[in-house]
């Protein structure tokens, strides 16, 4: 039910999330950001449970910091989805936590962004371009197509667009609202929070 | 969290000296009979130690005894009843019905589902009765301890913040909770709801419970953040009603609660069957 979009293009990170929070049938928020932020740099775009993902996200970030405040050193974006990793296996055996995990970050040295593909069975892949949830099955063909290296902004934001609006098209759950985040060298950004309609030929209004 | 195995490896360790009672109460242990085999006693307790021997896989059995757990609980927690709460410019209200049902015999038509956790904050119980009586009363006792200990009061988002922790470590325990918090703090009328899978929420308007379709129905037509509070009582009021109307699992009596910057109050408490039957009359009336 969650949709989940990321990529990565020239020196930044762009990832999108749907707003909806339910239970069963039922939508009981259309503000809600799945993506959550882990320092400066870096984004935790969670999906599956509620519970379990606030909580596996709360630890994650909490520990994030504790290591940032022990070593007055950030860490790298590869170390938090290796970190994060281990928490989702070593959990697996004993207490699973069903949350499907989108790492986006922006590393200062190596001065690019990167991506990462981390599941509730504790595999994480590092990738140019994925999705979690529904969305998935809709724009993994998309971005197959038309994601190429290093897309500048403009080029990325239509991608995503593109992507979304497929979403919302071909998913019989209702899922207009989607918040697009950037992470650039200038941190995290939120670009638009987007409600597309898609009967309007094409159009995307913003609200804001 | 402590797991079965490490805390009564704990205890085989110790020696007999450290069974008195008053060790046993600061630490926090479990405390076990002075016998023989003291893990095979417990787990023949707890009923694990036959199939164990019979299945060679332990881990398989385990994942397959708790998915059983949790269905056998899922049937039983069915939330049939319908509460609702919403946030306005002048505070909460909070509107709920007053019907237990096991299964299709009505238990009782007179259940106090609004439990007050302190002066300013009221929880509303909707799925399992008794987890939700018992989980909100010791959240009350939770934040009265907060209170004497930081002299100052504990505000909505931390009040709900602790209940959700202690719900998400139950959360494969069968539970059924499904109350909303709602209060009026320093950062003015707050509301979240709180389910027993764990997730928290936070939003101006929520409504739980079998009825709760209907009730939304009512609510999202009329809410508005500027509601005079006669209009805003109204529409908590009618939204209940509509939803006694058509869910066989809500009814009895329909009460409503504000919350305000001087607490709590019960503002009303009407007969849902002769409540329709009013606001027809007044239709009809208002028509001619």
């Amino acid at each position: 039910m969650d949709s989940l979009v990321g990529f990565v293009g020239k020196n930044y990170v762009l990832m999108a999330g749907d707003t909806n929070a339910g239970r069963s049938i039922m939508r009981l928020k259309d503000d809600f950001d799945k993506l959550v932020q882990v320092d400066s740099h870096k984004i935790l775009a969670k999906s599956g449970e509620i519970g379990d993902g606030n909580q596996f996200c709360n630890l994650i970030i909490r520990n994030v910091s504790l290591y940032r405040i022990n070593n007055e050193t950030e860490l790298t974006t590869k170390s938090v989805a290796h970190y994060t990793r281990r928490q989702l296996a070593t959990a697996i055996r004993k207490n699973p936590y069903s949350v499907n995990l989108l790492l986006g970050g922006y590393d200062k040295k190596d001065q690019m962004g990167s991506l990462y593909y981390l599941d509730y069975l504790g595999s994480s892949k590092k990738i140019n371009y994925g999705a979690h949830g529904y969305a998935a099955l809709f724009v993994g063909s998309i971005l197959d197509r038309f994601w190429k290296e290093d897309l500048d902004f403009e080029e990325g934001l239509e991608l995503m667009k593109k992507c979304l609006r497929e979403v919302e098209k071909r998913l019989i759950i209702g899922t207009r609202c989607f918040v697009i985040k950037m992470i650039n060298s200038d941190g995290i950004s939120v670009v638009e929070k987007v409600m597309i309609n898609s009967e309007k030929k094409n159009e995307i209004e913003e609200e804001n | 969290m402590f797991t079965l195995g490490s805390v009564l490896d704990n205890e085989l360790k110790s020696t007999v000296e450290d069974f008195s009672f008053e060790t046993n109460f600061s630490t926090n242990q479990l405390m076990l009979p002075n016998i023989e085999k003291p893990f095979e006693f417990a787990q023949s307790i707890i009923g694990l130690e036959k199939d164990l021997q019979e299945n060679e896989n332990q881990l398989m059995f385990h994942q397959q005894k708790k998915e059983e757990r949790k269905e056998r609980a899922l049937i039983k927690g069915y939330k049939g009843t319908t509460t609702l709460a919403f946030i306005y410019e002048k505070g909460t209200v909070i509107a709920v019905d007053s019907r237990a049902t096991s299964g299709q015999y009505i238990a009782s038509q007179s259940v106090q589902k609004v439990v007050p956790i302190n002066s300013y904050m009221l929880g509303t119980l909707a799925g399992g009765a008794a987890d939700c009586q018992f989980f909100l009363a010791h959240l009350g006792r939770i934040c009265n301890l907060y209170e004497l200990r930081n002299n100052e009061t504990i505000s909505v988002a931390a009040a709900s913040k602790l209940l959700n922790n202690i719900l998400y470590s139950y959360r494969n325990y069968g539970l059924s909770v499904g109350s909303m918090i709602c209060g009026y703090d320093t950062r003015g009328p707050q509301l979240y709801y709180i389910d027993s899978d764990g997730s928290r929420l936070k939003n101006s308007l929520f409504s739980v419970g079998s009825g709760s379709p209907f009730a939304y129905g009512v609510l999202d037509a009329g809410y508005r953040w500027d509601l005079s509070k006669e209009e805003a009582l109204d529409l908590g009021r009618r939204a209940i009603c509509a939803a006694t109307f058509k869910d066989s699992y809500s009814g009895g009596t329909i009460k409503v609660y504000h919350i305000d910057e001087n607490g709590w109050v019960k503002i009303s408490d009407d007969d849902a069957s002769e409540l329709w039957y009013e606001y027809e009359k007044k239709e009809k009336k208002e028509k001619k």
